[in-house]
């Protein structure tokens, strides 16, 4: 049954966001025929079904309420499915589950269903209209309303059962909320905030859908997700659950037994970055004194980079003047390196930077191709990476006095622009080689480990010139002699 | 921070006054002007964080950071991004060291005491109370007795100190230097705060730069804004105002922020600029207003931040405590020295990632011996000031030709030191290597840096030369103000945040008194 059910419950619990004017009843016929090892539990969000009378109608407000309600279930398990509107939370609530906030450990699946994107709608201004008009008149004009919202929505005709639960839904709905959703929920812009989600996710449209079909989910869902899978329904429009209810359920069931992979994938993945960290720190990094938070930006940095994909804002070329570069710059044991000119690429490609730049150099992708080029060219006709590093040396040598022998010209950094693209290659390499798990650990840090999730952190309480509490780590390193 | 329960005003109601920023400058103000009863909304460009979720990273807290690029230029470019400028509700306090110092009452009367620089339009008789009261109501941690002011009580404990600051303790004894434990808005014990949750008693993790989960450390979000917020005022978050409307008479009549990429537009009959020495200022010359002066973007200032470096054959793991928590005010005015102002020493611990971007930066070394050092991590520590800048024509902010994703122009920072700053800048290095050596450390370098944004909307008694009376009203628009460190005539030698607070406080009472 769709309701919360006291009973301890060891199994995959399935949190199901309704569409707009939907409610969580709507998920009825998709909650019968999931298997016992799974328990939907739906959320009615404000101004929708039985919170019809709440308020809070913001895409923040609504995201929150789905939250709470999922911090209380305490799920061991859980995944998101989220129809339409109920999509757009979906993506914000596992931002905030991959950003490691307390409660909202153990996504292991998304499934979006005829999707609204963490980006605006792209709902025709006419649409927005129109439907911001309704419900205004009587009972029988917000009837008739109420049915053509869901005639319009659906491929052939619902079970009559179905239809009538879907128009009593619509009519439900606050009217505040409706619109709230028309003229701001749905053009709220979420998109950097969502980013790219890691979790797997199953991106499902219905053939015959209009702005929400199956190319607007290539296009604007699809990009918010690392690992997804795009599926089409034909024949179905735009109320998945109520219109293939059978379908969405086994669609469900088979995201779940996804996770058997997933969790390979994990494993996988934690054993590179215990491998990386080595045993100790990872035990440090696994136990209680670091918060949930932190443990997911390590991991989530430690995993192993994925230097088959190519360059996404270099060219190859470049890409292969920059490793050489970083082969200097931070010298790195042969075996586990992390790949620094490949980390620094998707930076650039991202486009994030650090909140500034110097003004006589252009931008950073664009200092970076001149400045790599400009190696090349000082290098001669073998290029820099064929330089021995003694070589190499010499010319970084001169970049960072200002000296270096390339005059500027078109495309190139002039000697005074070498300088301080050099300054900023350095900081951006030495940023991503400390702040990998694996440096901290190589050279001891405690800092990590000062306190967990609960109430009252740990924090430090030896401290001082030569202190060192008992399970602060060593360096891995043998320290130097003196 | 809970928002949940706030009063809303709908944006058609015209609000006492909006605010924009919600740090020291907009904070203290906030409270006072909705416990006068005034309908007030603060708009805030960052996100409302849960201080519990900050992780103990350093790059991840770039959330809590202004990372919209600016342009740096001039002969010393000042890194702008982390650790610089904050974003999030509770503003750049989230981020600060909340190492708090008051101003000297000197460094307020430069011009008239040697020539140079500028005068305050405010005596430090006049700030005091604001200080006292700030220090009270903050829980400021500190000596018992202050060596440079006699009269000066810190209601909370010191905070203990780290290794650095043990280290810096001895090394000052040696040279004959006077040195206590720092003031620092971090509370050494529980401390119940009104209206918000109790703040727990410092843990000594280190992070104050990366947002503190506790509440150990001052932030706007545990302190003034609750406050605020019980008394009424309404805090939007991921509000980021752009643009600026005036009423047929000049008066500021609306605000249009955009929130979530949809624009957003609040009727108000005041409203408060502050947003920083950076963010102010551009939001003037985007909207060309408030410039009569043609004073908006200049006398841009930057503190001398110069720190040394040592490295100790015990391990110093200068991440555990609370990373300044010793103070030197001796050079606030140095005999014999071919400089005017001073500057203040700190003991420094720093994280790793901030540490060795320092390095990367500051000290020409890559390849193995970069590495090695970063493997000394545990036995570094390290000494730093803050130090008097003086306003010059050639140090500006203006908007660049180039646009962000907010629309706006990207500003463009000159900023070149002048004989002063590189005099004291030589001073410190000097007197810190000098300490480090009879501390005992190895291998010491200097590391040149600035710190903080002031200046830009400098305020003063003469329409002419200033954008802002002395109580930080607009010359040109009756019911504009500003609030925050783009105010400050000279950059004064102490940590702006306890200053901007006192400012803040100040505004408050002059609006209540004569602006609304």
């Amino acid at each position: 049954m769709p309701e919360s059910d006291p009973r301890p419950f060891h199994g995959m619990t399935v949190f199901c966001l309704h569409f707009l004017g939907g409610s969580g009843r709507g998920w009825r016929w998709v909650a019968e025929r999931l298997p016992p090892t799974m328990r939907c539990t739906t959320v009615d969000v404000p101004g929708f079904g039985d919170a019809s009378t709440a308020s809070g109608y913001s895409v923040e407000e609504m995201a929150q309420c789905v939250m709470q309600t999922i911090r209380q279930a305490r799920p061991a398990r859980w995944m998101l499915v989220g129809h339409s509107m109920g999509a757009k939370l979906a993506a914000i609530v596992a931002r905030h589950a991959e950003d490691g906030e307390p409660g909202l450990g153990g996504l292991e699946q998304l499934v979006l269903l005829a999707g609204s994107p963490p980006g605006p709608e792209p709902m025709q201004e006419s649409q927005r209209r129109t439907m911001s008009g309704w419900f205004a008149g009587d009972d029988s004009s917000r009837r008739a309303e109420a049915d053509g919202f869901v005639t319009q929505n659906i491929g052939s005709a619902l079970h009559p059962e179905r239809h009538a639960l879907a128009v009593d839904d619509v009519l439900r709905a606050a009217r505040p909320a409706w619109l709230a959703w028309l003229d701001g929920g749905s053009r709220e812009d979420w998109a950097d905030r969502v980013g790219v989600l890691r979790t797997p996710a199953m991106i499902v449209a219905g053939a015959e859908d209009g702005a929400l079909g199956p190319d607007a989910q290539a296009r604007f869902m699809a990009p918010h997700f690392a690992q997804h899978r795009l599926v089409t329904l034909d024949g179905a429009r735009h109320l998945l659950p109520l219109e293939r209810a059978e379908e969405v359920a086994r669609l469900i069931v088979e995201q779940a037994g996804s996770v058997g992979s997933a969790e390979a994938a994990g494993s996988v993945a934690s054993a590179n970055a215990a491998a990386a960290v080595g045993e100790t720190y990872w035990a440090l990094l696994q136990s209680a004194r670091v918060s949930s938070g932190t443990r997911a930006v390590l991991l989530a940095r430690a995993e192993p980079d994925r230097a088959e994909a190519g360059p996404a804002a270099l060219t190859a070329a470049q890409l292969a003047t920059l490793h050489a570069l970083m082969a200097r710059v931070l010298p790195q044991a042969a075996g586990r390196e992390i790949d620094l000119a490949l980390r620094i690429d998707a930076a650039l490609a991202e486009g994030s930077g650090d909140g500034w730049r110097f003004a006589d150099l252009p931008s950073d992708a664009d200092a970076y191709r001149a400045g790599l080029r400009t190696l090349d060219v000082a290098a001669g006709e073998v290029g820099f990476a064929c330089l021995d590093a003694a070589a190499q040396d010499a010319l970084l040598e001169r970049a960072a006095s200002g000296t270096f022998p390339v005059a500027a010209s078109v495309g190139l950094l002039s000697p005074s622009q070498m300088k301080l693209w050099f300054e900023d290659v350095r900081f951006a390499a030495v940023r991503l080689y400390v702040a990998h798990p694996a440096t901290l650990a190589r050279i001891g840090y405690s800092g990590i480990a000062y306190g967990g999730d609960g109430p009252r952190k740990s924090g430090f309480v030896d401290f001082g010139i030569g202190r060192r509490e008992p399970w602060e780590p060593l360096p891995r390193l043998p320290e130097p002699a003196p | 921070m809970k928002l949940d329960r706030m009063k809303r005003h709908g944006l058609d109601t015209v609000v006492d006054a909006v605010i924009v920023g919600t740090g020291a400058g907009g904070a203290p103000l906030l409270a006072r002007l909705a416990q006068a009863g005034l309908a007030v909304v603060a708009l805030e460009a960052g996100r409302n964080h849960d201080p519990n979720e900050f992780p103990a990273d350093e790059v991840a807290a770039s959330e809590i950071y202004w990372m919209a690029e600016r342009l740096s230029a001039g002969e010393t470019p000042e890194a702008f991004g982390g650790n610089n400028s904050g974003t999030g509700v509770g503003g750049s306090t989230l981020h600060w060291g909340a190492f708090c110092p008051r101003a000297d009452q000197r460094d307020l009367e430069l011009k008239t005491e040697c020539g140079q620089g500028a005068d305050w339009p405010v005596d430090y008789a006049t700030l005091l109370p604001f200080y006292q009261e700030a220090e009270q109501f903050l829980g400021v941690s500190g000596p018992a007795e202050y060596p440079w002011d006699p009269d000066r009580h810190y209601p909370l404990p010191p905070v203990p100190r780290n290794a650095s600051a043990q280290l810096m303790q001895s090394a000052c004894d040696k040279l004959g230097v006077r040195a206590t434990d720092a003031p620092a808005a971090v509370v050494s014990r529980d401390f119940e705060q009104a209206d918000g949750p109790t703040r727990q008693a410092c843990i000594n993790c280190g992070y104050c730069h990366q947002g503190c989960r506790v509440g150990a450390k001052t932030s706007m979000d545990v302190t003034y804004l609750p406050v605020a917020v019980a008394a009424g005022a309404e805090i939007r978050a991921e509000s980021f105002v752009h643009t600026i409307e005036r009423d047929a008479a000049g008066q500021v009549c609306a605000v249009v922020y955009r929130q979530h990429g949809v624009d957003h537009r609040q009727r108000c009959r005041a409203l408060f600029l502050c947003a920083g020495a950076i963010e102010t200022p551009r939001l003037l010359l985007h909207n060309e207003i408030g410039n009569s002066s043609g004073q908006v973007g200049r006398n841009y200032m930057a503190h001398v931040a110069t720190q040394v470096w040592g490295t100790f054959a015990d391990e110093m793991r200068m991440n555990k405590g609370y990373p300044s928590s010793l103070i030197s005010e001796d050079m606030t005015r140095p005999d014999g020295v071919d400089f005017v102002g001073g500057y203040l020493v700190q003991s420094l611990g720093v994280v790793p990632v901030t540490w060795a971007s320092g390095v990367a930066r500051g000290r020409l070394l890559w390849g193995q011996k970069l590495v090695d050092y970063i493997d000394r991590y545990n036995h570094v520590a390290g000494l730093g000031i803050n130090g008097e800048c003086l306003p010059q024509p050639g140090n500006f902010l203006e908007l660049s030709d180039e646009t962000d994703a907010t629309g706006l122009r990207k500003p463009l920072v000159h900023f070149s030191y002048g004989p002063n700053e590189r005099a004291i800048d030589r001073h410190a290095v000097a007197l810190m290597t000098a300490l480090w050596e009879a501390a005992g450390a190895s291998d010491i370098w200097s590391l040149q840096r600035s710190a903080h944004t002031i200046g830009t909307c400098r305020m003063g008694t003469q329409r002419d030369s200033a954008v802002v009376d002395p109580v930080g009203r607009s010359f040109d628009i009756a019911n504009l103000w500003i609030c925050d460190n783009s105010v400050f005539p000279s950059s004064l030698a102490a940590n702006p945040a306890l200053t901007i607070m006192a400012l803040s406080l100040r505004t408050a009472g002059a609006f209540l008194k004569n602006g609304v």
